[in-house]
Formats: structure tokens, C-alpha cells, sequence
């Protein structure tokens, strides 16, 4: 059993086990898992914020996880500092050495590297010492193991034993010493010029790096990185600064050398097209969490939720219902599908707009819409449809005119169906304060406290009265639910009830859905017909009707 | 036309006011007269002078020494505190910046009386009631003047620095350490430079601070040490000033003048050569 673990371990080259890294009381990462193949061009892909960026200086060693383990061939490096890791990493800025020419950028790296050899004394026999690096390393994992306050008390326990003991073996049993030595000037040489003529760069060696432009740059940097031959290869959003036809030239350019080199590529963008021309895997990822791993074809014909449809390519996503096996229900429109869902489950349909059918004849089928849009694309243009309230992205070569009835089909195979993510506002950790008001989110909002109960009334004070009897819930624990659409959210946040982030927004046919987090962490999904950006600070209201309440614990604690 | 000649001249006055006395100096140092302003025929009785007048060789020669070590002390330390400042958390760096203004403003006057009250609270109560005032008391008075420039200096250097730059310098394999000696420092060398510079210039002219806070040592032996400004301040209060100075400040001036030449075609030439140098290396071989 445990061979066979070992061996299908074997195949990832990193691993990332439960890993959280939390920044000022913000959770970045939230228990990630994640494993990377050996050889493989692995895009994580993710709209600024979302911690892909993170992600990947975990892996460089830039940032030590808050929690959980990195393991590089199976070994634990998650404490090992970024010189030690056989890791190199291109800069989103390239970050060149300025006071370097071209080709000492390059040969940067070899000049740090140092070779290990066989220590042996004058009869040329092996020197034993005790390996200090190690024990020094195993240190610095007990170091942080027990700080970590995440993982549970038993396996942190299971675990220090654990090292500990690895620790004082390291420290009893001697090995193999070694010395090490620089890499010679001929061979630092020859390498800087291999590694220079693999980004087509062999005349500029002698140039000063303000002299170059962009894309040169860019090859300068990816050179540097490679010279040192690492396992892993890093790339932080390197095409960002480039324009747009250099952009598609690196695109093709760096598929090619990755081929070429044979060592895992792990590649940061927000950038979907990027992603998808050049990636073996994908890992779409937002706020923390990895919303999906797949391969291109599978992220964008299959989307495992609303979020990851709506980054990658253009599509429609509606609310549907399941009304029969294989049978779904949106734009008032009753369609068959292939994925087999529960009936009568809620969930969110993606159409892709090249999947939408057109014809300007009523036919068989066919719904009515009114084009409200229109853009040419050159291969294709591009239609706003409104069906009643929604609005559908659809795609054709053909010509049809604007402000005129069209007819539209979607089959089977366009549609795809997605488990809807929880989007009701429930809050368990509510209570009603002294002012009778109830407190979500240590924000007070203000609520009609005789929903509690039916039939009861509420006097001015705040005293509910039910079947006769007088209650007072100031302090009462309860359950508060807004329907997202009763909540209201605006720029203006001086008479908010609460303020928040605004994390994703997804358009739905004929409404946003807005995911906002407050500064406590707690998350509130609004839907709306206005469009909000990623990053902006909003304020929410909601009517007090519309907070719906529900006491924890028994009635007659609040009698009076 | 007449706008272009009015903007000339005034370019041209400004830098004849800053540069006229400095000259007139030069002049009247190449004559023997007591009191500047006389003119009593071509000599350099005066240069001779000066390299025979101890009193003036002991003063320039302590005046270099305390420079020489304040300077390179305080850069040192400024560098470093630049350094550790800037990766430093947001809170920390804002109260040490803002900790760092205050000696930059205030006055000399009260940097220089602190410091005595200290020294002699320190030596009362720590070293037995002795006096602590020697060139060590100096040096730190000297120190804590310039240190704060320094740290003025090299502070934009590094916030023109690409942060990534350190880290890159430790993806390629860089202890700490070495990217900081290799990466970090050579990005602001130029601030160094001119933090030194200026530590220097301020150690070399100061006078209150000097004043304040000296004690016997160096090459005055058991008495008070002497430097240029407190020496001409002596001479002052009894007479004129020593016409030897003229000489001196002449010297002092010109060098001054070298280095500025000296640097600015260095940092004009660059190295057009033909041949580039790796190439060049290569084909050595």
C-alpha cells in the first residue's frame, strides 16, 4: 500500500497539502491542495486578488504558508529559503539587475551556484560529519509546526514527534561530508551563451539592460532564470508589460521552450486566452480558493461554477430550475440538456454564445428576442439579444439588422449545467442587542421583531408580545436570512448599514450577483441590475422587513 | 533675443556672487600682506607658511582624522538604517522617518548642549565622576550629526529600487546577505556616495557641535583638540585671522574642485569600445 502511494506521489513534483496563508488577519489561501505534475505547463489563472500570485511565492519560498505543508519531489521545503530551492522564477518586471550588462544577468546565477563534491581526507578515504544543513532545516520545520495554530493539536503533536525524532537521527548519524566549489569561468561561459542563444539573444551580450527594449528584456529575464537549470519554472505574470502582438509572438515562444527545456512551467495570469493558448492544465482561481483544475478544453466546456464561466471566455448564465430529467427550465423557455441533475434543483445554466443558434424565420422551437446590439468581430458579429428582461451573447457570421424580431435556439450540447453555489445571506451568529435591533456582523441593523413569531406584535420598545405573554429578546441568539435581492447596494456607504469589499460579480441574464465581504470577513450576496467592480468598497441596506429572523434556543428564556 | 541675454546674465550674476569671494581668496592668497585686501606683490610666502605653522598642521590634521571617521562611521550606520527601515512594517518605518526629521531641523545649538549634558551625566554617574570628554565624545557628537543626513541620502535610492530585485538576487541563489552586497548596495551607491560626501563636508566645517562636545586627544596630545573652525575661532577672539588660512582654504577649495571635475567626466565617460568585454574576454583565452 505504501509503495503504490509512493509511487503515484512520484509523478507530482509539487504538492501543496492544506496550505493557508494569512496576511494581516486576511486569509489569502484558504486550505489549498494542490498537486503539479512533472513536466507539465500549469497556468494558474485568476483575477487579481485572488491569491494566485501568492500561490506562486510559496512556491519560489518568498512567503512561508501560515499553515500546511509544500512538498517539492515528495520532500517538505515548505521552510526551505528561496536560494535553496532548485526553483527560478521570472518577475512580472523582470526585476534586471540594472548595474549588470546582459550577459552578467545571465551568468548571475551561476556565479551563486556551488557543486558539491565528495569530502575526503589525505587517504582518500570519505570524511562522516553530522549533516548541520539538515538539522538545521528540520529546526526551522519544528520552528513553524509549532506555531502553526491551525492544524489540530493531535497532529501537530504526531507530527513534532515525528520530527523530532527525524531530528535527533540527523544529529547522531554522520554521512558523506562535502566541500563545494564555484562553477569555473569556461563553464559559467558556456552555459550564459547556450542559454542566450535559447532566447535568440547571442549579439546582445555586451548590452546595458536600459538599452533594451521590452520583449528583449523579457528574454533576459527568462535566460537568467533558466541558466541555473532549475526544476521548476516560474512565471509571474511575464507578458503583462508587453504589447499586444509581442504578447501572442511569447505566447507560441514560450510553449515552444517549454517543450525544448522538458521542466515544469507554472504560469501566473489573469489573462484566460493567455491561459488557454498555452497551458497543459489549468487551475482557475478566485479569492483564495481553486475554483476548478482542468485541461483548457475541459475549463471552458465544462465550467464547474458560475464563477469559473464567467472569467473564462464570454458567456450567458442564467438561474434555472430542473423540471424534469434532463429538462431545464430559463428565458421562460423549457430545454433538454445532457447533464442529469436532481429535479427540481436550482441551478445556474452557461450558454456560450457561439452555441446560440439564429435565424430571422420563426421556426420550429425557436424563442423570439429583439437584437438590442450589435458589434462585427471580423470573422463573426456579435449580438446583445433581450428575451423579456434577460439579456443572451450570441454569435453569428450571418448579418441580421438591428431593432428586428430574431429567432433563437439553443441544444443540447450548448447547455451546460452548474451546481448553484450557496447564494442565500444566513447568519448564524446573530443576536438582538439592548436597542432591539439585530446585530449581523456586529453591524446593527434594524429588523421587525415580530417575525419571530407569527400572529405576534411589537410595541415601541421593542417588547414583543405573543399568545398573551410579553417577551423581551434584547441579547437572544438568533438566525438571520436576507433574500439577496432584498439587499441594497450602492457606492454611497456614509448610510450603509454595512460596508464591504466587493469580491466577484457574475451577470446572470438580467441581474448581477455581487459577492461583498465585510472587514470581519463575513459575506453578503446581493443581486442587483448595477454593475460593480471587483475591489470597490460598497455599502448595503436592506429594508427591516426584509431581514428574516429565527430565535436559537427556547421562547420562555425571554419572558418578562 | 534681449529675454535670452536677460536669463544669461542672470545665471551669470548669480554664479558670480557665489564664486567671487572664493576667488578674491585665491587671489590674496598669493601675496604675504597680514590683512587680506592689500596686495603687496606676488608670493607664495603664505603656502610656505602654512606647512611650517604646527599650530595649523595639528588642526587640519585632527580636522581630517575626525572627518575621515565620522563620515565613514555614520554612513555605515545611516546605510544600514536606511536599509533595515525600508523592510521594515508600515507603522515602524512612518515613526523612524518621523524620528529621523527631528535632528535634521533642529537646531545645532541643542543637539550640541544635549549631548554635554549627557556626556557629563554619563560620566558622573557611570564613570565615576571622571570627565568622559576625549575624541570618542567628538566622534559620537559628530556622528550623530551626520547620520541622519546619510540616512536623507540613501532613503530615495532605495525607494527607486525595483523590490523585486532583492528577491530576484534570492531566487538566483543569493543568502541574504550577498543580495544585499550584491544587489541592494550597488543600486545605491549613488546615495552612499553622496551621503558620505556630505558627512564629511559637515564633520570637516562644524564648529558648535565641535565645540561642545571635544576633550584632549588626537594629535593635540593632553590638550583640548583643535580643528580648523575651532582654531580660527580662537584666533579670532584675539586678532586677525592667521593669513595662513587664505592659503589653506585656497587648497582646500581646489581639491574640492578636482573631485567634482574628476567624478563628473567619469560619470560622462562611458566605455566605447569596439569590442564588447565578454567577447573580449573570450577571445583573450
Amino acid at each position: 500500500m505504501e509503495k503504490l502511494q509512493g509511487k503515484s506521489e512520484s509523478s507530482f513534483i509539487i504538492q501543496m497539502k492544506n496550505v493557508t496563508k494569512i496576511f494581516d488577519g486576511t486569509t489569502v489561501i484558504d486550505k489549498m491542495n494542490l498537486n503539479i505534475r512533472k513536466g507539465e505547463f500549469v497556468t494558474i489563472l485568476g483575477p487579481s486578488g485572488c491569491g494566485k500570485s501568492t500561490t506562486l511565492r510559496m512556491i519560489a519560498g518568498f512567503e512561508i504558508p501560515t499553515s500546511g505543508d509544500i512538498l517539492l519531489n515528495g520532500k517538505d521545503i515548505t521552510t526551505i529559503p528561496p536560494y535553496r530551492r532548485p526553483v527560478n522564477t521570472v518577475f512580472q518586471h523582470y526585476a534586471l539587475f540594472p548595474n549588470l550588462d546582459v550577459y552578467d544577468n545571465v551568468a548571475f546565477g551561476l556565479r551563486n551556484k556551488k557543486i558539491p563534491m565528495p569530502l575526503t581526507d589525505k587517504e582518500g578515504k570519505p570524511v562522516m560529519k553530522v549533516d548541520k544543513a539538515k538539522a538545521k532545516d528540520l529546526k526551522r520545520q519544528i520552528r513553524r509546526i509549532r506555531h502553526d495554530k491551525i492544524i489540530n493539536k493531535e497532529e501537530k503533536e504526531q507530527r513534532l514527534e515525528e520530527l523530532q525524532s527525524r531530528l535527533q537521527e540527523v544529529l547522531q548519524t554522520p554521512v558523506q561530508a562535502f566541500k563545494f566549489r564555484h562553477l569555473t569561468e569556461q563553464e559559467i561561459d558556456d552555459r550564459v551563451v547556450h542559454a542566450l542563444s535559447v532566447v535568440d539573444l547571442d549579439e546582445l551580450e555586451d548590452r546595458d539592460i536600459s538599452t533594451l527594449s521590452g520583449g528583449q528584456q523579457q528574454r533576459v529575464a527568462i535566460a537568467r532564470a533558466i541558466t541555473c537549470e532549475p526544476l521548476i519554472l516560474l512565471l509571474d505574470e511575464p507578458l503583462g508589460a508587453l504589447d499586444l502582438k509581442m504578447r501572442k509572438d511569447m505566447q507560441l515562444e514560450l510553449k515552444e521552450m517549454h517543450k525544448r527545456l522538458g521542466i515544469t512551467f507554472i504560469y501566473v495570469t489573469h489573462d484566460q486566452e493567455e491561459a488557454l493558448t498555452m497551458s497543459d492544465t489549468i487551475i482557475v482561481m478566485n479569492d483564495g480558493v481553486i475554483q476548478q483544475i482542468g485541461t483548457p478544453e475541459e475549463i471552458y466546456n465544462e465550467p464547474q461554477n458560475a464563477f469559473v464561466a464567467d472569467f473564462i471566455g464570454s458567456s450567458n448564465i442564467y438561474n434555472a430550475t430542473v423540471i424534469a430529467p434532463k429538462k431545464v427550465r430559463f428565458l421562460n423557455h423549457v430545454y433538454d440538456c445532457l447533464d442529469d441533475f436532481p429535479v427540481n434543483e436550482r441551478v445556474d445554466v452557461i450558454v456560450r454564445p457561439e452555441d446560440v443558434h439564429l435565424s430571422d424565420t420563426p421556426k420550429e422551437n425557436y424563442i423570439q428576442g429583439r437584437i438590442s446590439a450589435k458589434v462585427f468581430k471580423g470573422i463573426h458579429y456579435q449580438y446583445v439579444i433581450m428575451i423579456g428582461h434577460d439579456e443572451l451573447l450570441a454569435q453569428s457570421i450571418k448579418d441580421f439588422d438591428q431593432e428586428k424580431p430574431i429567432y433563437l435556439d439553443i441544444r443540447p450540447d450548448g447547455i451546460h449545467l452548474m451546481k448553484r453555489a450557496n447564494d442565500l445571506n444566513v447568519y448564524t451568529d446573530s443576536y438582538i442587542g439592548k436597542d432591539h435591533r439585530v446585530y449581523i456582523d456586529d453591524a446593527p441593523f434594524d429588523c421587525d421583531l415580530s417575525c419571530l413569531f407569527a400572529t405576534s406584535t411589537v410595541d415601541e420598545d421593542g417588547i414583543v408580545t405573543y399568545d398573551k405573554k410579553r417577551y423581551d429578546f434584547a441579547n437572544a441568539d438568533v438566525i438571520a436570512t436576507i433574500d439577496p435581492r432584498a439587499l441594497q447596494i450602492s457606492d454611497d456607504t456614509s448610510e450603509a448599514n454595512i460596508t464591504g469589499e466587493v469580491i466577484t460579480a457574475v451577470y446572470k441574464g438580467d441581474h448581477y450577483l455581487i459577492l461583498v465581504r465585510t472587514e470581519n470577513e463575513e459575506d453578503f450576496f446581493v443581486a442587483t441590475p448595477y454593475t460593480f467592480n471587483p475591489g470597490d468598497i460598497v455599502g448595503l441596506t436592506v429594508r427591516k422587513e426584509d431581514i428574516k429572523l429565527k430565535l436559537k434556543g427556547e421562547i420562555e428564556d425571554y419572558e418578562i | 533675443m534681449v529675454k535670452k541675454i536677460l536669463s544669461y546674465c542672470y545665471i551669470y550674476i548669480i554664479l558670480l556672487f557665489l564664486y567671487l569671494p572664493v576667488l578674491y581668496l585665491m587671489v590674496y592668497s598669493f601675496t604675504a600682506a597680514e590683512l587680506a585686501g592689500q596686495w603687496q606683490g606676488f608670493s607664495l610666502q603664505l603656502y610656505a607658511d602654512l606647512f611650517t605653522n604646527k599650530e595649523i598642521m595639528v588642526a587640519l590634521g585632527n580636522t581630517l582624522i575626525l572627518a575621515a571617521i565620522s563620515s565613514l562611521v555614520s554612513t555605515v550606520v545611516g546605510t544600514l538604517g536606511a536599509i533595515g527601515v525600508y523592510y521594515c512594517k508600515k507603522g515602524f518605518r512612518t515613526l523612524i522617518e518621523n524620528v529621523n526629521q527631528i535632528p535634521v531641523v533642529n537646531a545645532e545649538i541643542v543637539l550640541a548642549m544635549s549631548l554635554t549634558v549627557m556626556f557629563v551625566f554619563l560620566g558622573q554617574n557611570f564613570f565615576g565622576g571622571s570627565s568622559l570628554f576625549s575624541f570618542w565624545t567628538l566622534l559620537a557628537g559628530h556622528c550623530v550629526l551626520a547620520t541622519p543626513f546619510v540616512y536623507l541620502n540613501v532613503k530615495p535610492k532605495l525607494q527607486q529600487m525595483d523590490p523585486a530585485l532583492y528577491e530576484a538576487a534570492m531566487d538566483l541563489g543569493c543568502s541574504p546577505t550577498k543580495a544585499l552586497h550584491k544587489v541592494v548596495v550597488p543600486q545605491i551607491m549613488p546615495g552612499i556616495l553622496s551621503g558620505l560626501l556630505l558627512s564629511f563636508t559637515l564633520s570637516l566645517d562644524d564648529f558648535i557641535v565641535t565645540a561642545f562636545t571635544r576633550g584632549p586627544g588626537l594629535l593635540s596630545g593632553q590638550a583640548q583638540i583643535e580643528t580648523l573652525s575651532t582654531l580660527v575661532q580662537a584666533k579670532i577672539k584675539k586678532g586677525a585671522v592667521p593669513p595662513e588660512m587664505r592659503a589653506l582654504t585656497t587648497i582646500i577649495f581646489l581639491i574640492v574642485l578636482a573631485i567634482v571635475v574628476i567624478y563628473s567626466i567619469k560619470v560622462n565617460a562611458k566605455n566605447k569600445d569596439g569590442l564588447g568585454k565578454h567577447a573580449k574576454r573570450r577571445a583573450t583565452k
